[in-house]
């Protein structure tokens, strides 16, 4: 059995995982207390095919290229919070784009297979808690191989 | 004319009031005065994602400021500490009372002492 989506979401946290100075890292919580922060989650991305337009013949099973797109999360309070949160969005974009075990063996970008791997983005929001909070969301996009003989 | 302050805000402040030390910032003089602790629950949404902490507050009656010489133009970064915390008061908003503003409350908005805008 061979399932990329959860390779990657699983690789993705251990990678998040290793980004110095935070206090947890997680996959899905939606709860997240003051005392576990800086903190930073990954979400389960949705997928999206082109195989709604496929009209082709081709028989279901077939390999398809699949899109990915997760979204971490990184949360932090404190007096330079906007310079925390700059300096953890470099170290997240870094690891996720430069990993050799995301790029090499599981996604399989560039010279390794036709997967890829994108930064598309991030959307940030700060407030008042009991110190300055700010919050960052980033978006990846892993295109891969779908076999649905070997799920 | 009705005593909001002797009729209403003195017997709260009596009842649910603590002792508090406001420093006006860059001065070492202390004030003694009463505040009720309105340190409320607080959370904010990253994505899916809620964090969840406390946004800390307290309320304190302006005729009592007055009499210990603390102006408007003292309340913003002062030192309040009460309840075993000290805290910095970042920002404030007035409730005015039917006697008049200067006759009503402050509510102090607070943030962990020693901290500072990031």
């Amino acid at each position: 059995m061979v399932d990329v989506r959860e390779d990657i979401l699983a690789r993705l946290l251990e990678v998040v995982a290793g980004i110095p100075n935070l206090r947890s890292a997680q996959r899905n919580n939606v709860d997240i207390p003051e005392d576990l922060l800086p903190a930073a989650i990954v979400f389960d991305g949705d997928e999206e095919t082109s195989d709604a337009t496929d009209a082709t013949m081709r028989p279901p099973n077939r390999p398809t290229l699949v899109t990915m797109t997760p979204e971490i999360v990184i949360a932090q309070q404190a007096d330079e919070v906007g310079s925390d949160i700059t300096t953890l969005r470099r170290e997240l974009i870094r690891r996720v784009l430069t990993d050799a075990e995301l790029n090499e063996q599981i996604v399989k970008t560039g010279r390794h297979g036709n997967g890829a791997i994108r930064y598309l983005g991030c959307q940030t929001d700060v407030g008042w808690m009991r110190s300055l909070h700010g919050a960052l969301r980033a978006q990846f996009a892993f295109k891969y191989t779908l076999k649905p003989d070997e799920l | 004319m009705i005593d909001y302050s002797a009729l209403l805000y003195d017997p709260v402040y009596a009842e649910l009031g603590v002792d508090a030390v406001f420093v006006a910032a860059g001065t070492a003089g202390e004030a003694a005065i009463t505040v009720i602790d309105d340190t409320r629950q607080k959370s904010l949404i990253a994505g899916s994602a809620e964090v969840r902490s406390v946004g800390p507050g307290a309320f304190a009656r302006i005729p009592e400021l007055a009499r210990n010489g603390i102006a408007r133009a003292d309340y913003v970064d002062a030192t309040l500490s009460f309840n075993g915390r000290a805290w910095t008061v970042r920002s404030y908003e007035l409730r005015g009372s039917p006697n008049g503003e200067d006759f009503g409350e402050v509510r102090f908005l607070l943030k962990e002492a020693a901290s500072t805008d990031g």
